[in-house]
């Protein structure tokens, strides 16, 4: 294994192991952690033994406390905020995710949401260690503006992703309910009302925080490209009509819910779009 | 840990609970917790009885004791104990059914105890916090002892296991607790729920009355006969609506009890579609306890309305009480691999009777 310091040059995807770099060896390390929360949750939900523990959270710690490693390594060897490639904005994204995820799921007694939420964590994190290449540091001045907008935008889509993980557990929830398939999941699964309020809340502030990242774009000017700014300002569209439909009550929770999942392809595609182009 | 320290040491359990004395005999032998700390003074100043516990709950007086004395006369201690302390007459001290134990089986019966096996409420966890609680007053009053606080410790232990291994308090065995437990999975806590009971028959009253007792906010009671309305309504503290008013007050309510003997359906889609739109997106509970069925069971395509009729209902419950029958099976094979593990399984059971005194 080889540590590389500040100054690494640029990663093939797929790279693992032997020639890895300390940052990368921690964000692997996260990513079996998530796998890790993902495992234990399936036993124990088939094992019908899933109970309300702080124990749930700590795999998710574990793996949150990792990302944060990966993430100070790479600040510290841009010397600015880790977002510079699609590499590092999906395990930024993921970083988010799971830090939302350690505030709401104890608001609202939601640790079966870890076990929705490790999947696409490691997923995230799986496609940019094994799929996306990983230029080295780019030699660019810190603007702190432009890093502000990035992180805002994330946390947003962050929001937005845990929204879907959400909807994913309120729709498996109403079908269980409307079939009367009392099994151990419905046990496990929070009631529908709590995940209807949880998908509202997270809609609600992922577009506050996309919407504070576009207000700080505004002095950047020119500087970020008009495909970045026009997929960004396609993502707050689709959540301000959830949120309006929300806000309105104009359709069903179910509705909701299937808006919040495959919504979320459209943050996806803007992650892409601002990251390559 | 040795069940029968020496040759004349030995623990035993003496006790009444739920099933072998009726509440008029038990509440005569129970102790107060402030006096708790007294009475197992005065129990172990008793002749031989080096280690004493006393479990009091409502639903059973129990005594564990290390004692130097036979099994027979350390028995004969113990209920003698109860009879004077609470200075019970002949009738009385006969009326005292007691199960006497000793040996292997005063463990097995402490780990069910605590693993909730032995409850009226199979898997309740309160006991498990009861039995640590008069543990702990007997261990600050000096009256527990090597043999006392090994058997305590591993009860613990155990009861830990078993709930962590088997799910017998998961999955309601009635029609009330199972509507209750449906209604939780759709609203969360139930205080701001109001409650539409249309028909007074038992069943629907009984699932009201568990749908109050779990803090349902209101409830509306609707019959043909008003007076019956009134007076159920009356019963509850509920509000009581004339039959032809229901349909106009679907909207305001957010679990409607149906089990009129009307020959029909009585609730029909359009009605619920109605409604729902008043909901902005709230859902709708709906059982239907009737036969024939009240309501029509297109009702339950509809979004966010949800509606179990008795058959779904009895289904669930019976399902569940599978499942826990299953759960007792597992939950009393980790006790015995436990009693194997300390070393106790395979001894002389010499008290494993119940005794009437």
């Amino acid at each position: 294994m080889i540590i590389d310091g500040p100054g690494r040059s640029a990663i093939p995807p797929g790279t693992l192991f032997f020639s890895m770099s300390f940052d990368r060896l921690l964000l692997l390390l996260a990513t079996l952690a998530f796998l890790g929360a993902l495992g234990h949750a399936v036993v124990a939900l088939r094992k019908g033994q899933w109970k309300e523990s702080r124990w749930h959270w700590l795999p998710m710690a574990a793996g949150f406390a990792l990302q944060c490693g990966f993430l100070y390594l790479r600040g510290q060897d841009h010397g600015r905020c880790p977002m510079t490639s699609l590499f590092e904005v999906l395990v930024f994204t993921g970083w988010s995710v799971v830090l939302l995820y350690l505030v709401v799921g104890p608001a609202y007694r939601l640790s079966l949401l870890g076990a929705f939420t490790a999947p696409v964590v490691a997923v995230m994190q799986g496609t940019a260690l094994l799929l996306l290449p990983d230029p080295p540091s780019p030699k660019i001045a810190p603007n702190p503006w432009l890093e502000t907008h990035a992180a805002l935008a994330l946390i947003a889509y962050a929001a937005f992703a845990l929204a879907c993980v959400t909807g994913v557990m309120h729709l498996v929830q109403a079908r269980l309910l409307k079939k009367h398939r009392i099994r151990a999941l419905f046990h496990q699964l929070p009631p529908i009302s709590d995940l209807a309020k949880a998908i509202r809340r997270l809609a609600a502030f992922g577009l506050l925080l996309l919407s504070l990242a576009l207000l700080s774009a505004v002095p950047l000017g020119t500087s970020i490209s008009g495909a970045k700014l026009t997929s960004t300002w396609m993502v707050w569209m689709l959540y301000a009509i959830l949120n309006f439909l929300m806000w309105r009550h104009v359709v069903s929770a179910r509705v909701i819910s299937w808006m919040a999942v495959g919504g979320f392809v459209v943050p996806l595609v803007s992650l892409w779009i601002v990251s390559v182009k | 840990m040795r069940m029968e320290t020496n040759e004349e040491r030995q623990i035993l359990c003496l006790g009444v609970n739920h099933r072998t004395t009726p509440v008029e005999v038990r509440e005569r032998v129970a102790f107060p917790e402030a006096k708790l700390p007294e009475a197992l003074e005065t129990l172990k100043s008793r002749d031989g009885i080096t280690e004493a516990v006393v479990i009091s709950t409502c639903n059973r007086v129990e005594l564990y004791t290390s004692l130097d004395v036979n099994e027979p006369a350390g028995h004969e201690q113990m209920r003698q104990y109860l009879v004077d302390r609470f200075g019970l007459t002949d009738e009385h001290a006969e009326a005292l059914v007691c199960y006497k134990l000793s040996g292997v089986e005063t463990a097995r019966h402490l780990f069910r105890v605590v693993s909730g096996l032995d409850s009226m409420v199979l898997g309740e966890t309160e006991i498990f916090g009861q039995v640590k609680q008069a543990y702990k007053v007997a261990l600050e009053a000096g009256a527990t002892g090597k043999d006392l606080n090994k058997l305590f410790q591993r009860a613990f232990n155990v009861g830990k296991k078993v709930r962590e291994h088997t799910a017998i308090q998961r999955g309601s065995t009635s029609i009330g607790s199972v509507a209750v437990e449906l209604a939780e999975k759709v609203f969360g806590q139930l205080k701001s729920c109001r409650v539409m009971l249309i028909g007074a028959g038992e069943m629907s009253r009984t699932c009201a009355q568990s749908l109050v007792s779990r803090g349902a906010s209101s409830l509306i009671v609707s019959n043909r006969s008003y007076d019956k309305a009134v007076e159920l309504a009356q019963q509850m503290n509920g509000r009581a609506m004339k039959f032809d008013e229901w349909e106009k007050a679907l909207h305001e309510v957010d679990i409607i009890i149906s089990s009129t003997s009307a020959p029909h359906f009585v609730i029909l889609p359009e009605m619920i579609q109605k409604a729902m739109k008043s909901r902005r997106g709230h859902p709708l509970f709906l059982i239907d306890i009737a036969v024939p069925r009240d309501i029509d069971p297109r009702v339950n395509e509809i979004e966010d309305a949800y509606l179990y009729d008795i058959d779904a209902l009895s289904a669930i419950a019976e399902d569940n009480r599978r499942k826990r029958e299953m759960e007792i099976q597992v939950g009393e094979q980790i006790i015995e691999e436990q009693l194997v593990k300390f070393g106790l399984a395979g001894m002389p059971v010499r008290g494993a009777r119940e005794a009437q005194a």
